[in-house]
């Protein structure tokens, strides 16, 4: 890292040139009309680029954090620095320290780093992430591997600014699944910038699973990219429960013919919480299909706000599309903001998109009073109904234990439902 | 009164071929183009208007000269010169109408065939000078004449600024204020015409009123201007514009509709617009960009637009309901017809603010040929609006495959209490519906015809009879050549 490679020294460059042109988002641009990162961003404008502070994390503390009894392959980020690599790998499956690959093999490292202006959503924070990013990991499965186990990236934070990157390369007719953790104790404010960028080869396969449980002091921005390749397979599953402001952006671009994406989402605030996911579906190519189901469930005076767009380009014949967002108001206080765009420029496509707002079901809450269970825990049970039937999808067991479990925490009176339940 | 010389202005401008055989002379009324306060002193003086009126104007024109042109919308054309237009010119004399339906453009008299209308109404259209004694001025003078009797005001705006100058300074700006948006600034500081419509407490307005039948209505203005006001308990419908392809030299039009409606009141609000979409190569065409909103004031008002758009170039249209008052009601029922060049990017913006409101949006969009269109809406939920609900439906139907539509909904919810439903569909015509249709013997122009008239059947279920019937009769004829 002491010498830096030229080819890495220009991407670093063109982030800072970039962002110093753009700066922070601000709420005057169109895709951040519901999102004020000013006031969050504050306390980290002077020192953006700086590592923060080595943190003293023991292996305790990580076990506390992580998923419990997830049989996977673990890396461990603290603070945007991979602190522990995944050991025994199967062959064809490689998962490499960002900081590694930019000092050995530049040319490869700089890949994820590096984001076309033009390309959806594009703003401040992904130039910043190219100009300061000093790890991440980059995964590459190789051609016919079906992965064994889940790769699960945790990253844990204790304050300060980190800038993250992932790269996810998936070979042709290849299987894997990966989970990024992101995680911290509860006392921290800091914040996480990270990119993911995701490549599927022919018909190579992902299931995506982003588990956002960053302590309530924290602010959080993402980007997820996806280029899918023909007769790919891209399976999402975004949770947003922690964080003070938190963004996703999640694009896909379904670029090879009879590539199929199904992207979940759900989030549940409470407090002052602030949620923000955008997604854009881009389908370019002939026979592709794109699910999409994002809930939230919001108390206090939590905002949340769900953006997104599905654009069917010339020639992206028989396009079949969905997409739907539901919300759940809990409080008074709530607001939600969505947006559910559809752009289409062809005529033989199949699309429809929805959004609903409101308040449980009377009918279904009389039925469960009748059934014997009190006002709250019908209301409990409903919401929790709600949110699971974006859980539902995901395979893994445990992980689906862990996501319910930090659900039923999140939901007033969770807990009792739980012991219902379980 | 359209300001002739806007030809003046290069290429892209309006329906060439709908010039020819026109002779326009400079009139010497007619203000020189271009924009600033003497212009609009100018107007000021020629229409009489108060003082108050001129500094209202004024204001609005200082306010404009601060704002930009949006450019938030899916629309695409030339930058357009504000200062090559002329924003003042005294009515028509005869001498440059065409004298008969023989110098009219004989593909406009094939389309009013097609859409049967009487040879008297042709020549009315397509601007036909005509002697005073004409069928509708002793039609108009019956109308005019229950309605006064009903007590209810139906004038032209200058008109009305000179009888009942307090209701309209009570009533003008109230809903779209000058500086609202560029285009309703810019109509502020230099409208010239328009309808006014005052419907007393209690009183049922006897007729559906129709700028149709008000007789300078003939030739629609550039910067129209109209204000309804409906009392309480009053009711009123009314209509605007016409099926048939009406002849107009400008290409500019910013108009303003401000609806105002008090306890228990209802408005409808009907619009046929079908003006000159521009050729098929897409020169020309009318640019028309209406701010048009209603405050739902009093309790249990009630307003409905409901809105067939198949002419202009380029559209740029949201009409809006302020649901203000508890238990207000408002409507958007829209059908968007866009072939070969043209754009529309139309919707609705429904606030609610009063408890129990409830608001229903219904949009259509059939896009053919190049066309391309947006539904671009917003439905917000006020903190207090307890009970508010909304059902948003828009669907867009596709035929060809360089055509395009978008739906860009807005939602805002800040009360836990709000029920928000929001769907939208795209996808072409049924090929099982068509192969059912043609299977019973019916032509494939038929068939689509038959399938798009169902689409929109929602919509035109809300029209007047009589525009209903006409309307689907339009949607025939503008269809005619897109299909296949």
């Amino acid at each position: 890292m002491n010498q830096v490679n030229p080819l890495v020294e220009q991407v670093r460059e063109q982030g800072r040139l970039t962002f110093n042109r753009l700066g922070i988002p601000t709420m005057r641009l169109e895709h951040w009309k519901y999102t004020d990162v000013k006031r969050a961003m504050a306390p980290f404008m002077d020192h953006l680029g700086d590592p923060p502070a080595e943190a003293a994390i023991d292996t305790t503390a990580i076990d506390a954090l992580a998923m419990e009894n997830l049989d996977a392959y673990r890396m461990v980020l603290i603070d945007g620095r991979l602190h522990q690599e995944a050991s025994a790998l199967p062959q064809g499956v490689r998962a490499d320290s960002l900081a590694t690959l930019l000092a050995e093999k530049p040319e490869q490292g700089i890949e994820p780093l590096t984001t076309r202006e033009d390309a959806p959503l594009f703003n401040g924070f992904v130039a910043l992430n190219a100009a300061h990013a000093r790890d991440g990991v980059s995964i590459c499965i190789a051609d016919g591997v079906q992965l064994d186990k889940p790769l699960y990236i945790l990253h844990i934070s204790s304050g300060g600014a980190a800038h993250i990157c992932h790269g996810i390369h998936i070979g042709s007719q290849s299987q894997a699944t990966v989970i990024e953790h992101y995680t911290g104790s509860e006392d921290t404010a800091g914040f996480t910038n990270v990119v993911s960028q995701v490549r599927l080869l022919q018909g190579g396969s992902l299931t995506h699973i982003r588990l956002q449980q960053e302590s309530s002091r924290q602010t959080h921005i993402g980007r997820v990219s996806v280029c899918q390749q023909r007769d790919s397979r891209y399976r999402s599953h975004s949770i947003a429960l922690g964080a003070a402001l938190s963004r996703v952006d999640l694009i896909t671009s379904l670029a090879g013919t009879g590539a199929a994406c199904e992207l979940n989402g759900l989030y549940l605030t409470g407090g002052r919480q602030h949620a923000d996911h955008h997604t854009v579906i881009e389908h370019r190519a002939p026979y592709c299909n794109s699910r999409e189901m994002y809930r939230g469930v919001l108390d206090g005076r939590s905002r949340a706000v769900f953006n997104g767009r599905v654009v069917v380009h010339e020639g992206a014949v028989k396009t079949d599309s969905s997409q739907s967002n539901a919300n759940l108001l809990l409080s008074a206080r709530a607001e939600v903001d969505t947006k559910p765009e559809l752009e289409i420029y062809n005529d033989d496509v199949k699309c429809a998109h929805g959004a609903t707002i409101g308040q449980l079901d009377t009918n279904q809450l009389f039925y469960l009073k009748s059934r014997g269970l009190s006002e709250d825990e019908a209301r409990q049970l409903l919401t929790f109904a709600f949110a699971d039937e974006v859980l539902a999808s995901i395979d893994i067991p445990t992980v689906r234990r862990h996501i319910e479990h930090a659900a039923f925490s999140k939901l007033p009176h969770g807990v009792d439902i739980e012991e219902i339940l379980v | 009164m359209n300001p002739a010389n806007t030809e003046s202005k290069p290429e892209d401008f309006a329906a060439q071929e709908y010039k020819a055989g026109f002779v326009t002379d400079i009139d010497t009324d007619t203000l020189p183009p271009g924009l600033n306060e003497d212009v609009i002193r100018h107007i000021s003086a020629k229409k009489d208007e108060p003082e108050w009126l001129l500094d209202w104007r004024l204001e609005a024109f200082r306010h404009w000269q601060t704002m930009s042109e949006p450019t938030w919308a899916a629309v695409d054309y030339s930058p357009i010169d504000y200062q090559a237009i002329s924003y003042y010119s005294a009515p028509k004399s005869s001498a440059d109408a065409p004298k008969s339906l023989d110098e009219v453009d004989p593909k406009l008299l094939e389309t009013y065939e097609k859409l049967g209308i009487p040879l008297r109404e042709q020549e009315m259209l397509a601007g036909v000078a005509v002697d005073a004694v004409f069928d509708s001025v002793s039609v108009a003078t019956t109308f005019k004449s229950k309605l006064k009797e009903a007590g209810v005001i139906f004038c032209p705006i200058s008109e009305a600024v000179r009888d009942y100058p307090e209701l309209v300074q009570q009533y003008m700006g109230s809903v779209v204020p000058q500086g609202d948006n560029f285009y309703a600034a810019l109509n502020s500081a230099v409208f010239t015409d328009g309808s006014f419509v005052y419907i007393p407490r209690g009183v049922r307005c006897p007729m559906e009123l129709s700028t149709y039948f008000r007789i300078n209505a003939m030739n629609t203005g550039q910067f129209e201007r109209t204000l309804i006001i409906a009392d309480e308990g009053a009711y009123v419908s009314y209509l605007e514009g016409c099926t048939a392809p009406q002849r107009d030299e400008n290409q500019l039009h910013a108009a303003v509709v401000e609806l105002v409606a008090m306890d228990n009141a209802q408005i409808k609000y009907s619009t046929v617009q079908n003006w000159y979409p521009g050729d098929e190569n897409g020169v020309g065409g009318i640019y028309n960009f209406v701010t048009k909103r209603a405050d739902c004031r009093g309790a249990r008002s009630k307003v409905s637009w409901t809105q067939v758009e198949t002419g202009s170039a380029i559209t740029w249209k949201y009409p809006s309901c302020v649901l203000r008052g508890d238990d207000s009601v408002g409507e958007f029922y829209s059908v968007a017809l866009t072939k070969m060049h043209q754009q529309a990017d139309t919707g609705t913006k429904m606030i609610h603010i009063g408890k129990n409101t409830r608001s229903t949006i219904v949009s259509k969009g059939i896009a053919a040929g190049h066309g391309n269109q947006s539904y671009r809406g917003l439905v917000r939920i006020g903190k207090d609006a307890d009970g508010a609900r909304n059902y948003t439906q828009c669907d867009s139907l596709l035929i060809g495959d360089r055509c395009g539509a978008h739906t860009f909904p807005y939602v805002e919810v800040k009360n836990p209490t709000a029920m928000m439903e929001h769907e939208a569909t795209t996808s072409k015509i049924g090929e099982d519906q068509l192969f059912y249709c043609l299977s019973r013997g019916i032509s494939e122009e038929d068939a689509v015809n038959l399938i798009v008239n169902g689409f929109c059947k929602d919509v035109f279920n809300e029209l007047p009879m009589e525009f209903a019937v006409e309307a689907n009769r339009l949607m025939e004829v503008s269809l005619e050549g897109a299909v296949g």
